[in-house]
């Protein structure tokens, strides 16, 4: 099967710094804004630029993540010549290994990429919030006639070390390149985004790992520069790599935020409603006689007889009387009892706080946390437990 | 229950729901935010494990076939297990619509008889209960039945139903459907366990006379002739016959939301994909003692009402005791009390709808309408500004001009 261009997408990561979040699911498989979960903005953005063939390299338990694509329905990715693949590692005759790296995923499934004998192929990663129409992307790789293109976005030059850095010329072509640099020459920062060529990705691919090479920003970008056309398309729209927890929860605030720029909606972004039956099997949402509800996204099942503020809840989410939740982002089918308060806090699925349990706005500390409370998948807090004391870091409860 | 083969009754239109059934029928009218009535009968048959069921469908039955789908919601989906709509056909002598719901089943009773099935369980699609069927069929066998019919107890003795005579043993010894003078309090749930060989002589015959409906014609000719026995079904039953009955039996949900919450109840959410769509509903405003589909944006008040996906509810808009179907838009300040809301509805701002009149009731349905809800049928379009008085009925093909339409009113 001929296709212009297919997508590769890296959704392996295994999200350490998102802690217990990630603990039992792979980083694009966390639950985010409600019902979705974070790698539903590369899949919707892929299908809505009309690619309709993916590859979605895991590695890290897969397993939430493979139940979650399923057959790519959802995104309309399913059909005699859309469709999307979960790409796992594997033994075959000559490779047979883990994934490495990025770029080695990508280089153990060039066999893959043949099968379609694409021109172009456009590699994304699983773990971003953002919006993005590929298609301009690719009309612009057209026109510079490159042989590759990175997504660029600018960020404040303090953050510019957590990235692979790009400086560009007035061409926008990339003449230097910096993973993680400690001075930074630039503040133009790799998205994980790359379009390539498909036959100087597979030249670049076997080169590296003759080599050793197994990652894109390390090893393949620093190989390409002076041998091949390598151009920075700079992306200046919302864009969150929602890697750590303050991240992540200031992305699902940003939901309730109509001037942040984060917009579902708009942005086209769908999900699978149907892994083992969630969304169907829930009631409605009820809001009962006294409850409060003030800007806050409520996904179906949700019961709420107290009062939820600037909050994200999940499916089945479970809010009774006199409890209050604030600034929080609630997961699937978690219980808050009556009388207890919970302030600042990320709780992952079906977690239940006894009732009045204090969970308060950590303090802020120095080393620029926001002070979230973390709750583990299934954990029992018991009745009238507290969580407020001074903490310079996030707390995590297991 | 392998053995056993459902028949769904969907295919009716009934009047008496006024603009719901306009466009749909019976079966396929939302309830109690996003489920369909037809959920409450695939649900039963889904936990009782029955693996085939065909729906028995003639009236506009495109909402209903969307809504099936491919009957994974219901986990009729597998090489031994599925669901079919049976819509009407043309046969070499067999041709025409359904003249009945006895005649729909005989139409297909080829169907029947590709499953040959040892049991045929036919159920209709418009009542609100949970049952698992097993505890039906345990009784027929013990009882060692041709024909068992279900029955619930009614406080009030109204003339809807079709109601049983049943003694201590089981046995019914009398039906009759629609008396003016009910025998018993023990109605009609429209479910029948027939053994399948039985089933199919007693439709032959029924072929044969002028009139073709199961409860009018098929039970009471059984009474005597056959083992026929009474189930009494002693749960949580419901049914919506009129336009009032059905606005009660979505408030009661409110109420007994407890007991509902318990139930399996299954239902097709992404019927044309549109649910994968709808984002997480978005309060910002006011809401209490309420049901909320997802995908609903609230800037105004909501009170005491029922909101399927996708409803949008503008600033210092007013919904009370209402119950608004998918998609519908409540533009600023309007104002709505007591409505029933078809899909696809566009208020106007500051329009006021079914806030006065109540007292007055529908001229042309006067005694289907006058309590004082208001409807409005599919996409209807009220211009800003509009008053509606209570009991109006406006169908999906009216064009309202007044701006003011007086209480108890029909638009067409």
């Amino acid at each position: 099967m001929k296709k212009e261009i297919i997508a590769m997408l890296l959704a392996g990561g295994v999200g350490s710094r998102l802690g217990i979040l990630a603990k039992k699911r792979a980083k694009p498989a966390i639950p985010f804004g409600g019902i979705y979960r974070i790698i539903d903005f590369t899949m919707s953005n892929i299908a809505n630029s009309d690619i309709d063939v993916v590859g979605v390299l895991t590695q890290y338990k897969p397993l939430s993540l493979m139940e979650h694509i399923d057959n790519g329905r959802p995104w309309d990715l399913f059909g005699r010549t859309r469709l999307v693949e979960i790409l796992p590692p594997k033994t075959g005759e000559e490779i047979s290994d883990w994934y490495k790296g990025t770029s080695d995923a990508v280089y153990q499934n060039l066999g893959f990429i043949e099968d379609f004998s694409p021109e172009l192929v456009l590699i994304v990663s699983g773990d971003h919030i953002y919006y993005m129409n590929y298609k301009e992307l690719i009309f612009y790789h057209k026109n510079k006639n490159a042989d590759a293109t990175i997504c660029l976005i600018k960020v404040p030059f303090e953050q510019a070390g957590n990235f692979g850095i790009a400086c560009v010329n007035q061409d926008d072509k990339i003449i230097d390149w910096e993973e993680k640099p400690k001075m930074p020459r630039s503040n133009l920062a790799s998205m994980g985004i790359y379009l390539f060529n498909k036959e100087v990705l597979k030249e670049m691919l076997i080169d590296s790992a003759k080599r050793g090479g197994v990652d894109f920003a390390r090893d393949i970008i620093p190989l390409m520069l002076g041998k091949k056309r390598v151009f920075g398309y700079e992306f200046s729209g919302y864009w969150r790599d929602v890697g750590t927890i303050d991240a992540y929860w200031s992305a699902n605030m940003d939901l309730l935020n109509p001037e942040s720029g984060l917009n579902i909606e708009k942005w086209g972004i769908k999900t699978n409603l149907s892994v083992k039956g969630e969304i169907g099997d829930w009631p409605p949402i009820y809001i009962g006689r006294n409850a409060e509800v003030k800007n806050s996204l409520i996904s179906q099942g949700c019961e709420i007889e107290g009062t939820v503020v600037n909050s994200v809840l999940s499916p089945g989410v479970k809010v009774e009387k006199r409890a209050l939740v604030r600034d929080s982002v609630i997961f699937h089918g978690t219980i808050i009892r009556r009388d207890s308060v919970i302030e600042r806090a990320i709780i992952d699925k079906d977690v239940e706080i006894g009732e009045k349990v204090l969970i308060r706005k950590q303090k802020t500390g120095a080393d620029l946390t926001t002070g979230i409370t973390v709750i583990g998948k299934g954990t029992k807090i018991p009745s009238q437990a507290v969580a407020n004391k001074s903490l310079n870091k996030n707390l995590f409860i297991l | 229950m392998t053995d056993v083969l459902g028949m769904i009754l969907a295919g009716g239109r009934v009047d008496e729901l006024l603009t719901l059934t306009e466009k749909r029928p019976k079966a396929a009218v939302p309830i109690f935010g996003i489920y369909r009535f037809i959920d409450f009968v695939l649900t039963n048959m889904m936990i009782s494990e029955i693996d085939n069921v065909g729906v028995l469908s003639q009236y506009r039955p495109y909402s209903l076939m969307r809504h099936i789908g491919t009957g994974e919601h219901w986990d009729f989906i597998g090489r031994k297990r599925g669901v079919r709509i049976l819509p009407p056909y043309k046969g070499i002598k067999e041709s025409d619509w359904y003249k009945g719901t006895a005649d729909a089943v005989y139409q297909n009773i080829s169907y029947i008889e590709e499953f040959n099935p040892k049991y045929v369980l036919v159920a209709a699609a418009d009542h609100i209960y949970q049952m698992d069927y097993r505890l039906l069929y345990r009784y027929h066998i013990e009882k060692d039945a041709d024909v068992t019919v279900c029955f619930t107890m009614v406080r009030e003795k109204t003339p809807w139903f079709g109601y049983g005579i049943i003694d201590k043993e089981g046995h019914l010894l009398g039906y009759q459907e629609k008396p003016k003078e009910p025998p018993s309090n023990w109605v009609s749930m429209t479910v029948y366990l027939f053994k399948s060989d039985l089933l199919k002589e007693i439709l032959k015959e029924n072929a044969g006379q002028d009139s073709h409906e199961f409860g009018r014609d098929v039970i009471p000719g059984l009474i005597g002739k056959t083992r026929i026995y009474g189930y009494k079904f002693k749960d949580l039953w419901a049914y919506a016959r009129t336009i009032e009955m059905y606005y009660t039996t979505n408030m009661e949900y409110l109420k007994k939301r407890g007991i509902l919450r318990r139930w399996i109840l299954r239902t097709n959410l992404v019927e044309g994909c549109e649910n994968q769509d709808r984002i997480p509903t978005r309060v910002l405003g006011d809401v209490s003692n309420s049901v909320i589909g997802n995908g609903c944006v609230i800037y105004g008040t909501v009170r005491n009402s029922i909101l399927s996906p996708g409803v949008f509810v503008e600033k210092n808009a007013i919904v009370e005791n209402s119950i608004i179907f998918h998609n519908t838009i409540i533009q600023r300040n309007a104002h709505l009390e007591s409505v029933i809301c078809d899909k696809n509805v566009n208020v106007g701002e500051s329009c006021s709808i079914g806030t006065f009149g109540a007292e007055v009731p529908s001229r042309e349905f006067s005694e289907l309408l006058k309590s004082g809800i208001t409807v409005l049928g599919k996409g209807v379009e009220v211009p800003e500004g509009t008053k509606i008085g209570a009991n109006t009925v406006v169908y999906s093909t009216a064009k309202i001009i007044d701006k003011e339409i007086p209480p108890g009113s029909t638009l067409r």
